[in-house]
């Protein structure tokens, strides 16, 4: 088996997780999991095919990429999926809007305690000179222990990991995958507090003006890469988004806010009802642009109208894919045509 | 070429347009500056940019030869966006022109040989400038053959030229549709049978190909069993291009761009760059 | 040429000097992410790590100009219009502070592309004119960082006007240009003490890191690369977790590809240059819907065949340590530290090298037994 940093109390699950995946390899083209990056904080998505490939197999608290963005792409296999709870509601958002098959996926399910956000991580050091790492406890009240590469020789150094977790971890109530095959460990309680929208009660509190400068700074950074779109399992337009259409002509091939701008509301708008906050768009923003607020935006209002939650249960009908004569929610104030 | 700055095309005017088939138009221009024009050189086989102000710019064949310069011609079909807009201009109409861009057809080590045109559809455009400039320097080259092709009668190009060039008398046409209507003379079936069927020698010969993908992975293997040799095969490569000068960086087959080191090349150039077309 | 010293208390007023003659473009904090911004006097230069985006865009800036036109109706027949084109406004004079020398090689690598390939790229070669790199000398590697895979360095001064070198809470300024040198003219000179204790400082920094035995050989990179070329199921692997997105390509100090599109607004509009991402499938869709390069796997090969294969053998005179070959690519690492997905190209380049030499071992074992 291959060293794993964060083994501590989950070796035995990293065992389970090995032999479910090869009881399926047989079944399945590849399963999608996590392996160790370029460095001890970074996890990278790993395609297993053989026996051989389950020793590079990891989980813990650096595996923040959604597995399930690379789903859509590989239309017309039988996969099977490392999924983690906010992961799995992806796979739910997939299967309703019949972008994925059920029959054609096998999902390996992990009782997730959060993950790290390596941006809340950089925000206080150099995150480039970290040699070794590993979580001490349980992501939710236990340490990160860093050994750091120093001018003079290696440094260790113990960040409570309370403050480095995903903000979606923070406010989160399905640590337990809500689709799978196999669930691989207990469950375990949701500690996130119920979301109230803080985040966006803050920017609301400020002017008209304050709101404006405060994008107009943000989207700023923007460098149109488009990993946020990339990196969204949702967004399955690709290749074929109206940012890219020169017919129509959407948007310009200009960097000017204006152009930025409308793309994030395209991204936003189209992903109302949809969304399940996984937040891969603005983790993979390399200038950590908080996107993830518009998307927030449009589901707290999605909540108000529909009192719908996108990814928590297969069998609804997302509200904007459906209307209902009488909405409970929507008052006609009783005109008539 | 604007000497200053290979980005600004030279202005030009559409003198005539005429539809080649259903989806195919061609457009004869000359640039506005009369000085610039008589001084435009080019050599068969280079291509030239078209602009459309407020749609964009694409890549096209000057299928005009060098030899007759009171315009320069291309056709154009109907596929994307520029092309689209391009079919939607009159006569008088200006366009923009950056070019003679690219390489061209080694028409000087063709001299005394046999040559074979091999062609699919709009694929005979590059080989119209290249025959076009042989028949006005007959001399100079050996039996001249055309083996032409396409969807249906309808769909050739330059179909006043192909019966022109058949009654010429020294020159051979062959023509082909895949799906013929009444009255159709020539053959059908598609052109590396026919190829195959005329039995054309190899010795002393060179082969010219250019047609849809298709046509040509079938005609390099006729070819081949005909006993043409990678050297003794033409043929120019299409891909998408924005600057034309080597500088965007789309076109690269390995460290080669079609733009700049193309879009002529032999079997046997293709044969040594990596394989990715 | 003299050495100057910059306090670090003193900087933003160097910054503000140079503002009254050119634009200044500095790195400043915002969140998680230091991007360049021009500079005003209310800002607070940040120089303590590589910025997060490279100094490409003093250079080819991610959109701009290459012209505009404008139609006009003949009046006497409203059927027929004339167009008129003006040629792109030439750029300010720019300075760039903040570069490391991962980027200031990257000027090397575009002016080879822009200056050298071919045909002169006129506003590439006006803004390399007017513009000048401050680059700020590195103090120690990060875990992405391989310059000196590349022939780089921490204080390498390629491509820079000026290099700044860290030291005890300011810098040393060495000019490496006449431009630089006359940039720095006012500033005081730096003491025999100064540039002892820099000399030491650099002597110290000797970390495991730089030790020539961490560098693999790369002297066949591009032979391997093209002996692997053809094995789709390798590239598919390698790029099974890419997102197709431009994070590598838009942050690199070396990429240059670029797209020209039209704007147009009613009888006028602007003939644009955009930065481009090979990483695409648009960039190279063609009209009839044949695409080159139209999955993952081709687009990945592309992206690393050009830096490690295709640049080395196209200017292939210009032979650069350690490997011999010049590579389009100055190791910044910018490509790994912001990949969503933690794609690292050093280990692409790596695993290239050991499948040729698995597949020259297959060759040759099937040539022993042939030989049997």
């Amino acid at each position: 088996m291959a060293s794993d940093p964060f083994a501590t109390g989950a070796a035995s699950r990293m065992e389970t997780l090995r032999s479910k995946i090869a009881q399926e390899l047989a079944n399945v083209d590849f399963v999608l999991g996590y392996g160790r990056g370029f460095d001890p904080l970074h996890a990278t998505p790993v395609t297993v095919r053989n026996e051989k490939d389950l020793d590079r197999l990891i989980f813990d608290a650096t595996c923040v990429q959604n597995l399930a963005t690379s789903l859509y792409g590989l239309r017309g296999k039988r996969l099977g999926v490392v999924v983690k709870g906010c992961d799995s509601r992806s796979i739910v958002q997939l299967l309703q809007e019949r972008l994925w098959e059920r029959e054609n996926l096998v999902i390996f399910g992990l009782p997730c305690e959060g993950v790290l956000d390596l941006a809340k991580l950089r925000a206080s050091m150099d995150i480039a000179s970290v040699k070794e790492a590993r979580v001490e406890g349980s992501p939710r009240d236990g340490l990160l222990r860093l050994k750091l590469a120093g001018d003079g020789g290696e440094r260790v150094r113990d960040i409570e990991t309370r403050g480095l977790l995903a903000d979606k971890c923070l406010r989160c109530q399905h640590p337990n995958p809500l689709v799978y095959d196999h669930l691989i460990g207990p469950e375990i309680a949701p500690q996130g507090a119920e979301d109230d929208y803080a985040d966006l009660a803050a920017l609301e509190k400020l002017s008209t003006q304050e709101r404006f400068d405060f994008w107009k700074r943000q989207m700023g950074r923007c460098i149109r890469c488009y990993a946020c779109r990339n990196a969204c399992p949702l967004c399955v337009c690709k290749h074929v988004c109206l940012a890219d259409s020169r017919e129509p002509h959407w948007l310009s091939a200009e960097a000017t806010l204006q152009e930025k701008w409308l793309f994030q509301v395209m991204h936003a708008l189209h992903l109302a009802g949809r969304c399940t906050e996984c937040g891969e768009c603005q983790r993979s923003c390399p200038m950590g642009i908080p996107i993830l607020l518009l998307k927030r935006m449009m589901n707290r209002e999605l909540k108000e109208l529909f009192n719908y939650q996108a990814g928590v249960n297969l069998d609804a009908v997302p509200p904007l894919h459906t209307f209902l004569m009488e909405e409970d929610r929507i008052k006609d104030r009783g005109l008539l045509w | 070429m604007n000497a200053n700055n290979p980005y600004i095309p030279e202005l030009a005017t559409i003198i005539e347009t005429f539809d080649e088939t259903p989806d195919v138009k061609t457009f004869r221009v000359v640039l506005q500056d009369p000085a610039k024009m008589a001084a435009f050189r080019f050599e068969p086989g280079q291509v030239a940019q078209l602009s459309v102000f407020g749609t964009g710019e694409s890549t096209f064949v000057i299928c005009s030869p060098p030899t007759r310069m009171d315009y320069l011609q291309f056709s154009v079909m109907r596929v994307g966006e520029l092309t689209h807009r391009l079919h939607t201009l009159k006569e008088g109409d200006p366009v923009g022109l950056r070019g003679p861009l690219g390489n061209h057809f080694p028409y000087q080590d063709m001299r005394g040989k046999d040559i074979v045109f091999v062609g699919g559809g709009l694929g005979l455009a590059p080989l119209r400038t290249l025959l076009l400039f042989m028949l006005d320097n007959r001399a100079d080259y050996g039996a001249i053959t055309l083996i032409y092709g396409g969807r249906t009668p309808e769909h050739l190009c330059f179909k006043d030229e192909l019966k022109e060039w058949a009654n010429r008398g020294d020159m051979r046409v062959e023509l082909t549709v895949d799906n013929p209507n009444e009255g159709w003379q020539g053959r059908t079936g598609v052109v590396p049978a026919v190829l195959t069927d005329l039995g054309v020698r190899p010795d002393n010969a060179v082969a010219v190909t250019c047609g849809p993908p298709i046509m040509i992975r079938f005609t390099l293997e006729a070819l081949g069993k005909l006993g043409f040799k990678d050297e003794q095969i033409v043929t120019t490569l299409e891909r998408r291009m924005k600057c034309g000068i080597g500088l965007c960086g789309r076109c690269n087959i390995g460290e080669k761009f079609v733009c700049v080191d193309g879009p002529v090349f032999t079997q046997a150039q293709l044969a040594g760059l990596p394989q990715e077309f | 040429m003299v050495a100057r010293h910059i306090k670090e208390t003193e900087l933003a007023a160097v910054a503000a000097a140079w503002a009254r003659s050119y634009r200044v473009l500095a790195p400043v904090r915002e969140g998680a992410a230091i991007v360049y911004r021009v500079f005003s006097e209310d800002m607070h230069p940040f120089l303590g790590r590589p910025p997060t985006s490279s100094a490409k865009e003093a250079l080819l800036p991610q959109t701009e100009n290459l012209f505009t036109y404008k139609y006009r109706k003949d009046q006497a027949d409203l059927t027929r219009t004339e167009v008129f084109l003006s040629e792109a406004l030439p750029p300010e004079p720019t300075l760039i502070l903040g570069p490391r020398p991962c980027d200031a090689r990257g000027r090397h690598l575009l002016d080879r592309v822009f200056l050298e390939r071919g045909v002169v790229d006129p506003q590439y070669k006006a803004h390399r004119a007017a513009t000048l790199f401050v680059s700020v000398a590195c103090t120690s590697l990060q875990n992405t960082c391989f310059c000196h895979w590349t022939g780089g360095g921490m204080d390498d001064e390629t491509g820079s006007d000026v290099l700044l070198h860290p030291l005890n809470g300011g810098f040393v300024a060495k000019a490496v240009t006449p431009a630089g040198e006359k940039l720095i003219a006012e500033l005081p000179e730096a003491t025999a003490q100064t540039l002892a204790s820099l000399d030491e400082r650099k002597a110290a920094a000797q970390t495991p890191d730089q030790a020539p035995e961490q560098t693999p050989d790369l002297k066949d990179i591009a032979g391997s690369f093209l002996a692997v070329f053809a094995d789709l199921d390798f590239w598919t692997d390698q790029s099974a977790r890419c997102l197709s997105c431009g994070v590598c390509t838009y942050l690199c100090p070396t990429c240059s590809c670029f797209n020209i599109t039209d704007e147009n607004q009613g009888m006028s509009g602007r003939r644009l240059r955009t930065w481009d991402t090979c990483m695409s499938a648009l960039y190279t869709l063609e009209g009839s819907g044949h695409n080159p390069r139209g999955s993952r796997a081709h687009r990945l090969r592309n992206r690393v065949g050009h830096k490690f294969c295709y640049h080395p053998r196209e200017f292939s005179e210009a032979a650069t340590e350690p490997s011999g070959l010049e590579f389009s690519c100055t190791g910044c690492g910018r490509c790994i530290k912001s990949c969503p997905v933690a794609v690292d190209i050093r280990q692409i380049v790596l695993d290239v090298l050991d499948k040729a030499r698995e597949k020259a071992a297959e060759t040759a074992g099937a040539k022993g037994e042939e030989a049997k």
